[in-house]
């Protein structure tokens, strides 16, 4: 079968020790990052984003899905052991991983974590390996009018549906359309908000966005707001589940990854909405609902994470196969892509078949590393949560230096970057969220893009939006993604109402 | 009427009207398409103005609706936020001329002190400044040996060997 050889192929590339040395050296970055509070995947792959001018795409590539993939694994060890709300992703595997933590079971919580991300994200790569050249095949026949659809689709269920207010959602989305829309008009080759400014001409450089709202900002946000925040650690027990566990945790990461893997590849990225329905459904099967918020119950962390892992493993289908990103570190892996020239999209499979595929074959390989990385050492990156505070974030700061510097050698961007940082700050206090930002600002151009070609097509008249019928269809589904909450909404209020 | 949050939507009023007036500058050429290169500007900038003001009318009634309560504590530590702004902006201002490894150090001296500072253990000996320095550097060098040695990416140096 054609899939199969195409995978042989992509193992056979993925495989030289060279792109095996980065993989492992991804992972390895990106578990320490997942690990360390403050620098999450989107901002480490944006820092390292200049390797792009000098290594080789499938090398690169490589190397930042293992970021990705990482972080994941590593992002679980800080919610188990350390007591703070983290990320909005590990929060549920905070929950009752923290209890079970407490409780002396550390060791189990970390290795039911370990486990099922492996389980779930293997399992997810195996789907993606089926799937996303069946979607591409069928995205090839999508003309500009559906992907700019498409594109919007992205741009509400980022904004408008995940967020706990459309408002600042859509804001925060039109900020990044804003920044999107500095520089050079590709169409016309107009100049746009540029002031003058010859810096500007070229565009805002993602890595400037992404650092700047996430690295900057995150160190501000943490001098002003959290000096005196205390932080306490539980006590590390030795890696270990008894066979009782393990019967408790594998169905649960079964299921996760099901509940898991769909929520990825639809344009909704995100993993909140997946491991909170993981968690709740294993709270609604378990036989031990009573250690639910007590003890800590593992099933609770063996969902959540499970889910977690599939559902970003799935997001590289929207990624791959249509070029449309749905969370923030897909959409600066977009913004890698484009440094190379490289378009994702169904045309990808064609054209890059061999980066694709080494891509995809990474993904296998890279779940063995991490399960390594992760449950034989987890007491290294253990250490890592000993590092004080002021020294790990003013270490951020260089790092966020280099990237930043390094992509286009301009004194001027890091001013800018100390302004982006401003804005996340302000952001973060008033609770907007960033995703769309940064989803806005890489997507916009792109979407602008189809939107003028779509009407080319259809010689100037919106209609071309409703002449076809599938994107009357995507058309149907974006009124469905923004009203249909309401409608519930307003039902329920009614129904309340005498 | 709660100011700050106004405030934060009076700034996104502030961005709709640069982005309207930046709009009126740019050519509708349309070419074959329907819309020129005007066209998501104005659109972009309507969206914005309506956004701002829908903050604004949130604020005054009520504050910003589905809020979460922001982490950490009530009110700004500026000090400390004084020391790490200045931090990156010695570091914008200076990387050019002394290098990026003496320019990041800095940097990272001063944002330590800032964070310290946060923490309430701010400390201003000329031995906590050196030994910062010195970590600052060992983050620094080896970050700039490998972009400029391994991967030939330019990075400002105080001399032209690559290494300082």
């Amino acid at each position: 079968m054609d899939i199969w050889n195409n995978l042989l192929q992509g193992f056979i590339t993925a495989g030289t020790p060279i792109n095996l040395l980065w993989a492992l050296l991804g992972c390895t970055i990106g578990t320490a990052v997942g690990v360390l509070p403050g620098i999450g995947p989107a901002t480490a792959v944006a820092m390292l984003l200049p390797i792009t001018l000098k290594v080789d795409p499938t090398a690169s590539m490589i190397f930042f899905a293992g970021i990705y993939y990482g972080a994941m694994y590593g992002g679980s060890t800080t919610s188990i052991l350390l007591n703070t709300p983290g990320e909005a992703g590990s929060m549920v595997t905070a929950m009752e991983g923290n209890k079970m933590a407490k409780n002396g079971r550390a060791g189990a919580a970390l290795a039911t974590a370990a486990i099922g991300s492996f389980v779930a994200g293997t399992i997810a790569t195996v789907l993606v390996t089926l799937f996303a050249p069946l979607v591409a095949e069928y995205a090839v026949r999508l003309g500009p009018p559906e992907y700019f659809l498409l594109m919007v689709l992205a741009f509400c269920t980022v904004s408008a549906v995940l967020g706990k207010s459309t408002l600042r959602g859509l804001t925060a989305l039109f900020v990044g359309l804003a920044l999107g829309l500095v520089g050079i008009d590709q169409i016309s080759g107009q100049a746009r908000y540029t002031g003058g400014v010859p810096e500007l001409m070229d565009g805002l450089e993602v890595v400037l966005i992404a650092v700047g709202l996430f690295a900057v900002a995150e160190a501000l946000y943490a001098v002003l707001y959290e000096g005196r925040t205390v932080e306490s650690q539980n006590r590390m027990s030795k890696v270990h589940m008894t066979a009782s566990e393990w019967r408790r945790s594998w169905p649960a990461w079964l299921r996760a990854t099901f509940i898991g893997f769909p929520f990825g590849t639809i344009p909704a990225g995100g993993s909140e909405i997946p491991t909170f329905l993981s968690y709740a459904a294993e709270k609604k099967l378990s036989k031990h609902k009573e250690e639910f918020g007590t003890t800590g119950a593992i099933e609770g962390v063996a969902g959540p994470e499970a889910a977690n892992n599939a559902a970003i493993t799935a997001t590289l289908i929207p990624l791959l196969t249509l070029g449309i990103p749905t969370s923030n570190t897909t959409a600066i892996l977009l913004g890698a892509f484009q440094n190379y020239g490289i378009n994702p999209g169904p045309q990808l499979f064609d054209k890059n078949a061999a980066l694709v595929w080494a891509l995809i074959a990474s993904l296998y390989i890279g779940n063995v590393m991490l399960l390594i990385l992760n449950l034989p050492l987890v007491g290294l990156w253990v250490k890592l949560l000993k590092i004080p505070k002021p020294p790990l974030y003013a270490g951020i700061l260089i790092f966020a230096t280099v990237g930043v510097y390094g992509m286009r050698q301009s004194a001027f961007d890091l001013v800018l970057l100390y302004a982006i940082g401003l804005l996340g700050v302000v952001m973060r206090r008033y609770d907007f969220p960033t995703a769309p930002v940064v989803v806005g600002m890489i997507l916009g151009p792109l979407a602008e893009a189809q939107m003028r070609n779509a009407l080319s097509i259809g010689e100037g008249h919106w209609s071309v939006f409703v002449q076809r019928p599938m994107s009357v269809v995507l058309l149907v589904v974006i009124f469905a993604v923004l009203g249909l909450p309401r409608l519930l909404r307003l039902r329920r209020k009614l129904r309340r109402a005498p | 009427m709660n100011m700050r949050q106004a405030l934060v939507g009076g700034g996104t009023l502030v961005i709709g009207v640069v982005l309207v007036a930046g709009a009126t500058q740019i050519s509708s050429e349309a070419g074959y398409g329907g819309v020129g290169p005007n066209f998501l500007p104005w659109v972009v900038g309507i969206a914005l103005l309506a956004c701002g003001a829908f903050l604004v009318w949130e604020a005054s009634s009520g504050g910003y609706r589905a809020m979460e309560t922001p982490s950490g504590a009530e009110h700004g530590h500026w000090p400390g936020f004084v020391w790490v702004s200045v931090a990156i902006l010695v570091n914008a201002a200076l990387i050019t001329t002394i290098g990026f490894i003496l320019s990041c150090a800095l940097c990272f001296v001063l944002a330590v002190r800032g964070f310290k500072s946060a923490e309430g253990r701010l400390d201003l000996s000329p031995q906590a400044w050196l030994i910062d320095l010195a970590i600052g550097a060992a983050i620094a060098a080896p970050v700039y040996w490998m972009f400029t040695k391994l991967l030939a990416i330019n990075l400002p140096g105080l001399t032209s060997t690559g290494w300082l």
